[in-house]
């Protein structure tokens, strides 16, 4: 399991560099193409609650890391916020895990979507926040297709995702699983 | 609900707030280190990107030529560059000898760098060039190219550096107006639908009179840009409740920008 847990750990890290050179889908308005949420996502399924956390602990302070630029003084978007974010549909997630643990590809591909439905919601917790703090909200077609956009693609991208890691937790050695199922 | 689930969310919760609670210049360090802990691959990604982009292309050049040719397009950059940064020095200097009856000269040191990669984050416009701490760049250095503004730099590593674009919603410049007295700032805006984003200037009198491809300068407050450096040109401009504001189209494509310089001290 801890094998597994390292590997979704650098698996993240990967994601996270390999978003750096991928350029936004300028058809869906400059939405971002996110492999980091349906790694975690798997991770929240297939991990025991300690383990979630510290996967979201994780997550959430390269993702501010990454992508919001530190500068020196105020920030709008201090680092640490991502971990709350990302605990939120993490946990959702997590409270799914009984059917993961059921082992079965049809409920797996249904969680992978689950999980790329949720995407959006990361993306709309920081307009959110970012809105606060910058005291202006306001709502456009590219902002909906930013926030929405990414999920969109993630239903594409979570189930390839999850069919990829199965077999590798599988040769690390990690089986979750309830009894019934194996 | 089990002692261990509680024992984690606890230690959980400590951390979190830790992290939170760290001084920003911790975690302007750690964004530093990690972007430096990762500089091999953004380098061998870059020039992954570049080779495919070559093929691509269908140039196939000997090694040796590339070089050489990249060298001369760099030096080539950098003149005009130069030569750019002098002639609007001098435009400013010429205003302020008329103005105020002084002279002035200065010029600016600039060091060239390669940009590396572009984030695509969705809130946040950044890239990543190939001069660190160990080249002499700093936090709040201005980064241009010879047709203008291209933004400042956040992070600063030993071999690579972070540089918030001016198209980012969180970087305000202080800018003039050419050939008007009006001053204002200018920033970008949270989400643009095209890679050539507006950028948007506040704090303009209501009565300004400004006409689509004026061009927008630096003015010089705030001490990272010198003033004279063009940021755009004015798109439209509009009379809102307590003060004008104008859109702008950004001098520099921001979308393809390979090479920029970061301007790192006066000669």
């Amino acid at each position: 399991m801890i094998l597994f847990f390292l590997a979704l750990l650098a698996l993240i890290f990967g994601s996270f560099v390999f978003q750096l050179f991928l350029p936004p889908v300028l058809l869906l308005h400059g939405a971002a193409i996110l492999f980091a949420p349906a790694i975690y996502f798997y991770g929240c399924l297939s991990m025991p609650f300690p383990l979630t956390l510290a996967l979201t602990f994780f997550t959430g302070t390269l993702s501010d890391l990454f992508t919001v630029p530190q500068a020196r003084s105020h920030p709008d978007f201090p680092t640490g916020i991502s971990i709350v974010i990302y605990l939120v549909p993490g946990l959702v997630m997590h409270g799914l895990r009984p059917l993961f643990l059921r082992n079965r590809w049809q409920t797996h591909c249904l969680l992978a979507e689950v999980g790329a439905v949720l995407t959006p919601f990361l993306l709309l917790a920081q307009y959110a926040m970012l809105s606060f703090e910058r005291n202006e909200f306001f709502f456009s077609e590219v902002i909906f297709w930013r926030i929405v956009g990414p999920g969109l693609i993630s239903l594409l991208i979570a189930p390839c995702v999850f069919f990829i890691l199965t077999p590798l937790s599988h040769a690390l050695g990690y089986r979750p699983g309830l009894p019934f199922a194996r | 609900m089990k002692s261990i689930t509680i024992a984690a969310f606890g230690v959980f919760g400590i951390f979190v707030v830790l992290v939170l609670l760290l001084p920003q210049q911790t975690k302007h360090q750690l964004q530093s280190a990690l972007f430096q802990w990762i500089s091999p691959i953004l380098r061998t990604g870059a020039s992954v990107q570049q080779e495919l982009g070559g093929v691509r292309g269908g140039l196939k050049r000997l090694d040796e030529l590339e070089r050489e040719n990249q060298e001369l397009k760099l030096q080539n950059e950098q003149l005009r560059a130069t030569n750019s940064l002098l002639q609007n020095l001098e435009s400013e200097v010429n205003r302020l000898n008329r103005a105020l009856g002084f002279h002035e000269k200065s010029a600016f040191k600039l060091l060239s760098a390669h940009v590396l990669s572009r984030e695509s984050a969705t809130w946040w416009n950044f890239c990543t060039i190939d001069r660190g701490t160990k080249d002499g760049v700093a936090t709040d250095m201005a980064v241009v190219t010879e047709d203008g503004v291209v933004g400042k730099v956040t992070t600063a590593a030993k071999d690579v550096a972070v540089v918030l674009l001016v198209s980012d919603e969180s970087l305000r410049i202080s800018v003039s107006i050419e050939g008007t007295p009006e001053q204002g700032i200018v920033s970008g805006t949270r989400a643009s639908s095209t890679y050539v984003p507006d950028l948007k200037i506040r704090f303009l009198s209501k009565t300004a009179n400004l006409k689509p491809g004026m061009k927008v300068l630096t003015a010089g407050a705030g001490g990272v840009f010198p003033s004279g450096l063009v940021v755009g040109s004015i798109k439209d401009f509009s009379v809102k409740e307590l003060e004008g504001v104008a859109s702008v189209t950004p001098a520099v494509d921001l979308a393809t920008i390979q090479d920029a310089f970061v301007i790192v001290g006066q000669k």
